[in-house]
């Protein structure tokens, strides 16, 4: 757990939201886990960040929830993508995908 | 589907905001549950474990108010909490409460109440199609008087302009009309084709004038007002059974005007203008002008070819004199209208501004005095996450909160204090009946209150929010918290207060003084127990009939001494301060230099030497008597002089030393056919102390009264002076009148009725002025008190150590009077030069002072520096009291 946190760019943490959610329903610290994760520990999301995030994009649509119990038998609230937010996903990937190409290729600039 | 999503989420966010929150809860205890698992898992200690697991969630609190702020409709909701909470916070303290409400109510009121006034008088466009499109149109003489307009130069205005797509003139006057259910006393107004347009209308019935009506000796018509129509010819559709008796000739109804029109002012029947033929002077004034501007012409463009035409008039006319016109203007209606009023309206509309200053002064100081106590509160609630656009946010909903209390209280209010001002409002005030309280009125006072809110909300959010909050926790324990830089604002609050408050009541006192200075003026005449009759009859240009008139009006004045309590009688064409008289030149001459036709008149007019001007005066000797005019010399009208006698004429004193300055007029003849179409002349036989007849604050003018019975004319008003009470003379003189012929209609006043009205609108700006003085003087003297009040019981602590020190009552008395008799002499200091710069505004309403009156000046100081002396020296006399070992323990 000894990462350094990286100050998210506005729009990625929904991107990386999203993404975590694709291999299944996750509750909030399993998202902020797997995000953890997917980014080898280089961001690691707040709950004073996490939580504002997640409830937004349920209000978009993008992601539904529903309470479940977690593997030691407790009470979570459990997310999951929507068709809208599978869209939004692919909408963000695409758009992430530019961004990186034009400023790769800005500091590869001599 | 995502929008359905929003909208259920919004409406789950406002009305389901509890299983909302309980979620929330539950799911971040969860992850703090989630969190500890983790840890302990990882191998800490239980305790441990938590430790960690709350510092990574930061603050269950903090991440829920996160959560919050951005759910869907969280604006909404949390000014709905902001609005709960600040009522709550006003709850807590009703006493400062009810007098913040309270004292926003009466300025925001009095501010619309006024404003309703200004709205009504100066700014609702008049009450026709395109109404900004009218302009009056008038000549200009060479002294540069604005006047009415002569008939040829009318005619060329017409017929030259480029800029009016119709233009015309009119002229109005009361006439007696029967042939209807009753006779009546109505306004007519003589109008030219073209006048209908002008205001866009077009009669709702029958038609307008066609050429043919204007003709000269055309069979006579007439348009009726929709009112009239109703009223006095039953709503008849049948117009060409219609026919009224105007001024004994008769006229056949042929249409019936919109519903509201009645221009110039109270008009209810209108005639062609002219139907004797055009009068060929270019000096006669005798129409007012009106036009409608063409498309695309501007005011500017119209002034100037106005202009041109009557300086190319001026150029070539043969009537060179002082009348004659040299300029032209072109001025838009309304503000020929309102213009006289405009001056002091905005004045008191300036007043009351002043008074809200005053008003939100005190409001503001109390919210400062709250503020403070409530650093300890926005501290903690800033401290549990409240952003401080969030805390400012609550301190404008709770300003918004008081003034929209205040404003909706003094909106209630002012629908009381506009039927007030109605009915004090002077008769004179044009255009009163378009005053109320309307939508744009209400507009106004929602603007005013948010206005006020705004104001009043930025300053204490600013006040509270500067600085560091969290020292708000650490001071606030000491009750000493911000002291210093909230009352140093707080003082120069009450320094404003009492600038504003000193130039307003500067101005009342300045408008006070002008009218004790009126009412010092010696009218010339009497006022007390004069009944006065109007009295019109049909008018009519035959020699045989007048005289007939004047045997009318002799069998009615004996008739009427006859009244028991009547001691005298007389009769006049114009009461004084009833309008004036008509003017005009006179001749000096004598009868065998009586020229043989008009154009030799027209050759004694250009000598200067025989020319003099003076108000024209049908009397009778009673007339006199009756109001006290005092008989400086000669005699007055009697018996002897009948219409077969020598016509007499008696000057007024002015006009005596102004025209016969080293010489007694008495026994001089002059010529003043003019007025009255008379062409005897008068030999001068009396000398009679002047009259006001123009109002109290204007000069006397010099006056040529002549012989009822010599120069009859149709309309007058009758005089009485009686010992007996208004009512039992009034119906004591109808019933002699309808004896003598129940056709005649007439009205009947009280003179002083007619005297205070010519005093009406100097009264209503004393009145309305003094009452915003007094009021903004309370409001300082309770600021004055409040800061002073709060200051001695902040430095509580500092006077017990001081006494304890050994300072005795005097020096703390000298203390806190000292630092209360700067802050007051700042103020009046600012507020001395403050009027100075402003009494300006008010110089065209003064009579007899200066705008720096040093009476006044002097005098509004010292009652100032009283009235907050004495609101100083109640607390200043409680620090005195303290004593050192309870102020000690005081925390």
């Amino acid at each position: 757990m000894s990462s350094e946190p990286t100050t998210l760019l506005q729009g990625t943490l929904d991107l990386l939201i999203l993404k975590s959610l694709v291999a299944g329903e996750k509750h909030g610290l399993g998202v902020s886990r797997r995000i953890q994760q997917l980014t080898g520990g280089t961001f690691v999301v707040k709950p004073g960040s996490l939580f504002p995030a997640l409830h937004r994009m349920e209000e978009e649509g993008w992601i539904s929830s529903l309470w479940g119990d977690s593997e030691n038998n407790r009470r979570a609230k459990y997310y999951r993508l929507t068709k809208a937010g599978l869209k939004q996903l692919e909408a963000e990937t695409e758009r992430w995908g530019r961004i990186s190409l034009a400023i790769g290729q800005a500091l590869e600039a001599s | 589907m995502p929008l359905l999503m929003k909208v259920r989420s919004l409406v789950r966010n406002l009305f389901f905001l509890r299983r909302v929150e309980t979620d929330l809860e539950l799911e971040v205890h969860s992850h703090l549950e989630l969190l500890i698992e983790e840890n302990i898992r990882a191998g800490m200690t239980p305790p441990e474990a938590q430790r960690v697991a709350r510092i990574e969630l930061g603050g269950v609190e903090q991440v829920k108010e996160q959560v919050r702020d951005r759910r869907i409709g969280n604006w909404l909701r949390s000014v709905l909490s902001d609005c709960r909470y600040g009522l709550r916070q006003l709850r807590k303290s009703p006493g400062a409460t009810t007098v913040m409400v309270f004292t926003l109510a009466l300025a925001i009121g009095a501010v619309t109440a006024i404003f309703s006034v200004v709205y009504g008088v100066l700014l609702r466009p008049l009450p026709y199609t395109d109404a900004s499109r009218i302009m009056a149109v008038f000549e200009v003489n060479s002294k540069g008087t604005w006047s009415r307009v002569a008939d040829p130069n009318f005619d060329d205005f017409r017929d030259q302009n480029r800029s009016f797509q119709a233009i015309a003139k009119y002229a109005d006057n009361a006439a007696s009309v029967s042939g209807t259910s009753q006779p009546t006393r109505t306004t007519i107004a003589g109008v030219s084709a073209d006048f209908l347009k002008v205001f866009g209308i077009q009669p709702i019935l029958g038609r307008d004038f066609s050429a043919g009506d204007a003709k000269k000796g055309a069979g006579p018509t007439v348009l009726v007002s929709f009112g009239y129509w109703r009223q006095y010819l039953g709503s008849s559709p049948d117009l060409g059974q219609l026919h009224l008796k105007i001024d004994g000739a008769v006229y056949s109804v042929i249409g019936v005007l919109p519903a509201g029109f009645h221009f110039p002012q109270d008009a209810d029947l209108w005639l062609p203008a002219d139907l004797d033929g055009e009068n060929p002077s270019r000096t006669s004034h005798n129409y007012s002008a009106v036009g409608r501007l063409r498309d695309g012409a501007t005011v500017e463009q119209a002034n100037a070819d106005i202009s041109a035409i009557a300086r190319r008039i001026h150029l070539t006319s043969s009537e060179q004199n002082d009348y004659l016109l040299k300029d032209g203007a072109v001025v838009p209606l309304q503000d020929s209208i309102t213009g006289k009023a405009r001056p002091a309206l905005l004045v008191l509309l300036g007043a009351v501004g002043f008074l809200l200053l005053v008003a939100c002064a005190n409001v503001a100081n109390l919210l400062l005095a709250q503020a403070s106590e409530r650093e300890r509160e926005l501290a903690i609630r800033s401290a549990l996450g409240a952003a401080r656009g969030r805390l400012i946010r609550q301190l404008l909903t709770e300003a918004l909160l008081l003034s929209l209390a205040g404003g909706s209280l003094g909106v209630l209010g002012a629908f009381w204090g506009v039927s007030g001002l109605i009915a004090l409002a002077p008769q004179n005030l044009p255009r009163l009946d378009s005053v109320s309280i309307n939508i744009p009125v209400l507009v106004f006072a929602l603007l005013l209150a948010t206005a006020v809110a705004a104001g009043l909300g930025t300053f204490t959010a600013a006040r509270a929010t500067s600085g560091d909050l969290r020292k708000g926790l650490v001071e606030a324990g000491r009750g000493q918290a911000g002291s210093q830089g909230g009352q140093r604002v707080g003082r120069v609050i009450v320094v404003a207060q009492i600038a504003i408050t000193l130039v307003l009541v500067v101005g009342a006192g300045l408008l006070g003084r002008s009218l004790v200075n009126v009412l010092e003026v010696n009218p010339g005449f009497r006022v007390d127990n004069i009944v006065t009759m109007d009295v019109s009859l049909p008018w009519v240009d035959d020699p045989k009939a007048k005289a007939g008139q004047a045997i009318f009006f002799s069998r009615l004045i004996d008739r009427l001494k006859q009244i028991p309590g009547v001691r005298k009688i007389g009769a006049t064409s114009g009461l004084p301060m009833d309008g004036g008289l008509p003017d005009g030149m006179f001749l000096l001459m004598t009868q065998n230099e009586i020229p043989k036709n008009l154009d030799g008149f027209d050759h004694l007019f250009q000598q200067k030497e025989r020319i003099g001007n003076a108000g024209f005066c049908v009397a009778t000797g009673g007339y006199f008597q009756v109001l006290g005019i005092p008989l400086i010399r000669g005699r007055i009208f009697d018996d002897h002089d009948g219409p077969d006698s020598p016509h007499v004429a008696v000057v007024s004193e002015s006009l005596a030393r102004d025209r016969w300055p080293k010489q007694d007029p008495i026994g001089h003849t002059i010529e003043f056919g003019n007025m009255d179409g008379d062409l005897r002349l008068l030999t001068i036989v009396g000398i009679v102390g002047d009259t006001h007849e123009y109002g109290l604050d204007a000069p006397a003018r010099p006056t040529v009264y002549v012989d009822l019975f010599q120069r009859p004319r149709a309309a007058i008003t009758l005089t009485m002076l009686s010992d007996a009470d208004k009512r039992s003379v009034t119906s004591a003189a109808r019933g002699i009148l309808q004896d003598l012929n129940p056709e005649i209609p007439t009205r009947f006043r009280t003179f002083s009725q007619v005297y205070s009205a010519s005093l009406g609108s100097r009264r209503f700006n004393v009145i309305l002025i003094g009452f915003f003085g007094i009021t903004a003087l309370l409001l300082a003297t309770a600021g004055v008190f409040g800061v002073m009040a709060y200051s001695v019981s902040r430095r509580t602590r500092e006077i017990g150590v001081r006494i304890a020190l050994g300072a005795g009552a005097s020096d703390v008395l000298r203390m806190i009077l000292g630092q209360g008799l700067r802050t007051i002499f700042m103020g009046v200091a600012i507020g001395i030069a403050g009027s100075l710069a402003l009494t300006r505004t008010v110089e065209s309403l003064l009579f007899g002072v200066t705008t720096t009156d040093p009476l006044t000046f002097s005098g509004v100081t010292l009652l100032i520096v009283g009235a907050a002396l004495l609101a100083c020296f109640i607390p200043a006399r409680r620090a005195t009291k303290v004593v050192p070992i309870v102020a000690l323990r005081y925390e």
